[in-house]
């Protein structure tokens, strides 16, 4: 039987009914620690994903980038013969992950109780916008509607205009990462108790897990702190945000401990102990014009922010230059973490991605992992999962309850 | 006679955590909510710099309770070796060590991993930072915001021909200390089976990085010709999405794909469905600034917000109000999910945080879990961790090794 590579998840099975980012992006997660992890799409075209983004050699390169390790299991879900390969494949499992919108996955005879007749311990994890339960569950969802309605996106942007949405899909993927978590946690206590249970993981959850501040202040200053965007500057320290200089932008981070280091670094020692900066609660009183003072600092002396990053650099200041993606993907610290790592598809060939966020020393190489093409283990899983004979899997292509396809 | 963590997921794991501020008490208070017995190392004589951060009520700082809830207090003066024998002696007895110096700062101390794995030969280390513990920015001072502009994804967000903007909201520590903790359940796997520990690295930057679902693959894939940058409201692989002007507040469409004919009905537009200039995704991106303008002005038809969202709902559009903070905290969802929790401190009383963001069958309950005050498990943990007499605790107080105060 084949199993995952030797990492700190090998040997733990996982069927996964995810698309799209969120769910995929857990299954992705566990097959980079080795998990064997079976993605049953959906026939004829798969996930949804398949269809997006770039394309290299008619392959979706958004695919690649969140299902690598799987193996393809491609069935017409509406055929009861394949109802039946899915139900064998289950009592095989240790874990069952979905992201449908809730409700669905029961619809299809495989809700939470349905699987604990198949299997009685299985883990049964559900991956949502806006959770499993409550007066919002059954609406369609996606990444930045759970944000909205989570207040994160009422703090992105200036006060008096409409808010911003980061280009970047940190609720789905953070949200994947989360059940994960859940996932490994209810296993633990599986292997202690026997028991499995059912996960209920909401993006809206995620995202409003985030506050770390938001939610307390306004609650335990009974509502006289009322938390809103303030544009490119922390609400409760200062200077804390985004500067501009000749060419981009700065983040420096000179409060507390750290402005006699930024004063010492713009060559203006008396600005420490002056009555208007010297502590964060005044500088945040007179935050405009310490802005100013740091701004045009940066603007006059400097011909870049790579020059005025070395000069805070070399006083201790707290301080990063705002990198393009493409500057990331080039960087050498990047580069030397793996946070960024080139993979090689066998169809689209080399490019980047973020690389695996968790490191272990027990297993310092990224494990060498490839995206299926759409069904290209539809063999391997019905002879040796399920032992059925070559004959059989023929005439399963057949009657086209399995599908195959190069890309 | 050891007191362990409530009934939950982890109940029976043990650790000893070493974290201050943010991303790393994330991570330990994560086991805490999943029953996990922790038990926080607080240098005497001030512990947490925490204690200190936010709003106060009865001198209690609100950072410190939602950060640190279900922890255990050992306030310990760690430059007396008395001090430091007491912590020596607890790494023998725990599962787990977690902490979040900056790098190296462990192994100055004495408690690098490989004197830990004398004290404990399959002890799990994990170890939280801003840049990661190798690469060339390591030994950088790290902050949320400074992680998050090496990660370009503070360039993701504001407009292309402005400096970029920030997200006032503590996204990029809690979800590593989340990371954190995924890491930690998946290593605690591994031991078990193989009976090795193991050192992990867990970094800001790296699960910011992590977040692109897109711009990472995008520059090189398409040799330069798309540079991921910011711009503005609206997502650029799909139209209409983003955040657009309502009355008196603002809202989230998400009207992609199948759902534009959906938004077409609600506009009562139904002429749009098949126009060529605004048929497919590709077509409305190309006219992106004259489709928002359409919705906009079609949403001030409406007299607030809400109104505008019960009609799209009714269309079956993916549609949310952009909450703010102050609205979350009475959202009747949010409250049913337990999105955000009322948790009462025994020194400041009620309080709003948000939820614990991980839903569990077997536990449908939370833990009546309660942040410590200062040094408040000193006697329980010398006394039922080490067999320490109340007496050899008294003289370790009175010799300042041990430090008490109720806030």
């Amino acid at each position: 039987m084949p199993h995952g590579m030797d990492h700190v998840l090998s040997d733990l099975r996982v069927l996964d009914f995810t698309r799209a980012l969120a769910g995929p992006s857990c299954t992705r997660m566990m097959a980079e620690m080795g998990a064997d992890v079976i993605k049953v799409e959906s026939a004829p075209n798969g996930d949804m994903v398949r269809g997006i983004s770039i394309y290299q050699n008619g392959r979706s390169l958004y695919l690649i980038q969140q299902n690598l390790g799987k193996k393809s299991l491609c069935v017409n879900i509406r055929d009861p013969r394949a109802m039946e390969i899915l139900k064998e494949l289950i009592a095989q499992m240790d874990v069952v992950v979905e992201n449908f919108k809730p409700g669905v996955i029961a619809q299809m005879g495989l809700g939470y109780e349905d699987l604990k007749k198949i299997k009685p311990d299985i883990i049964l994890c559900s991956i949502s916008a806006l959770g499993q339960k409550g007066p919002l569950s059954s609406k369609p969802g996606y990444d930045y509607i759970a944000q909205a309605y989570s207040g994160v996106t009422s703090m992105i942007g200036d006060p008096d205009t409409t808010p911003y949405i980061p280009g970047v899909g940190m609720g789905d993927v953070s949200t994947g990462v989360h059940a994960a978590l859940a996932v490994v946690s209810a296993l633990r206590y599986r292997d202690r108790t026997g028991e499995g249970q059912h996960l209920d993981i909401g993006l809206l959850d995620v995202y409003y897990h985030y506050h770390e501040v938001n939610v307390h202040q306004y609650s335990g200053s009974n509502g006289k702190i009322n938390p809103v965007r303030a544009g490119r500057h922390l609400g409760y320290v200062c200077p804390a945000g985004v500067f501009r200089t000749k060419d981009g932008s700065v983040v420096i981070m000179a409060f507390m401990q750290h402005w006699k280091d930024l004063c010492a670094a713009m060559d203006k020692p008396e600005l420490i102990e002056h009555e208007r900066y010297s502590n964060d609660t005044l500088r945040l009183e007179n935050r405009d014009e310490v802005v100013k003072i740091i701004e045009d600092w940066l603007l006059e002396t400097f011909p870049d922010t790579e020059s005025a990053v070395a000069q805070m650099e070399k006083f201790g200041v707290p301080v990063a230059p705002v990198l393009s993606v493409a500057e990331t993907v080039a960087h050498p610290h990047l580069r030397a973490r793996g946070t960024v790592r080139t993979i090689k598809d066998p169809l689209a060939g080399e490019f980047d991605i973020p690389g695996m966020p968790l490191r272990f020393s027990r297993f310092p190489e990224d494990l060498p992992l490839q995206a299926p093409t759409l069904g290209q283990h539809n063999e391997e899983i019905v002879t040796s999962y399920l032992k059925r004979s070559p004959e059989e899997l023929q005439k399963l292509r057949e009657a086209g309850v399995l599908v195959e396809k190069n890309s | 006679m050891v007191t362990q963590g409530s009934q939950h997921v982890l109940s029976g794991l043990r650790v000893l955590d070493f974290t201050r501020a943010l991303a790393g008490p994330t991570c330990s208070r994560m086991l805490a909510e999943m029953g996990a017995d922790v038990i926080k190392v607080e240098s005497a004589p001030k512990g947490d710099l925490s204690r200190n951060a936010s709003v106060f009520r009865n001198e209690r700082s609100l950072f410190y309770v939602q950060h640190n809830r279900g922890k255990k207090s050992l306030c310990v003066n760690l430059r007396d070796p008395r001090g430091m024998a007491l912590v020596t002696e607890l790494i023998q007895h725990v599962d787990v060590v977690v902490e979040n110096f900056k790098p190296g700062v462990m192994a100055n101390m004495g408690l690098s991993y490989a004197l830990l794995k004398e004290l404990k030969p399959d002890i799990i280390l994990c170890s939280i930072s801003a840049l990661g513990q190798t690469g060339p920015l390591a030994h950088k001072p790290g902050y949320d915001y400074i992680a998050q502009a090496y990660a370009g994804v503070t360039s993701m967000i504001g407009e292309e021909d402005d400096a970029p903007y920030i997200p006032l909201v503590g996204m990029g520590d809690v979800s590593t200390g989340v990371h954190g903790a995924l890491a930690v359940l998946a290593a605690l796997r591994h031991r078990d089976k193989t009976g090795r520990g193991q050192h992990l690295d867990v970094a800001l930057l790296d699960v910011y990085h992590h977040y692109h679902e897109v711009n990472v693959h995008t520059p090189r894939a398409t040799e330069g010709a798309i540079k991921p940058t910011r711009v503005g409201r609206h997502m650029t692989y799909a139209c209409p999405a983003g955040v657009f002007r309502g009355n008196g507040g603002h809202l989230v469409i998400m009207a992609v794909f199948h759902h534009w004919p959906d938004l077409c009905k609600a506009m009562e537009r139904p002429e749009l469905t098949d126009d060529s200039r605004y048929s497919t995704d590709q077509a409305r991106l190309k006219r992106r600034d004259e489709v928002v303008s359409l919705i906009e002005d079609w949403l001030q038809t409406f007299p607030d917000v809400s109104s505008a969202v019960s009609h799209l709902e009714k269309f079956s559009v993916p549609v949310a109000p952009v909450l703010s903070v102050a609205e979350t905290l009475d959202h009747p969802h949010l409250r049913q999910r337990g999105t955000v929790r009322t948790i009462n401190d025994p020194i400041h009383g009620d309080l709003d945080v948000p939820g614990f963001p991980l839903k569990f069958s077997e536990f449908p309950e939370e833990l009546p879990l309660h942040a410590p005050t200062l040094g408040q498990h000193n006697e329980e943990v010398l006394t039922s961790y080490l067999g320490r007499s109340v007496e050899e605790v008294e003289q370790l107080r009175e010799a300042g090794v041990l430090v008490e105060e109720n806030r």
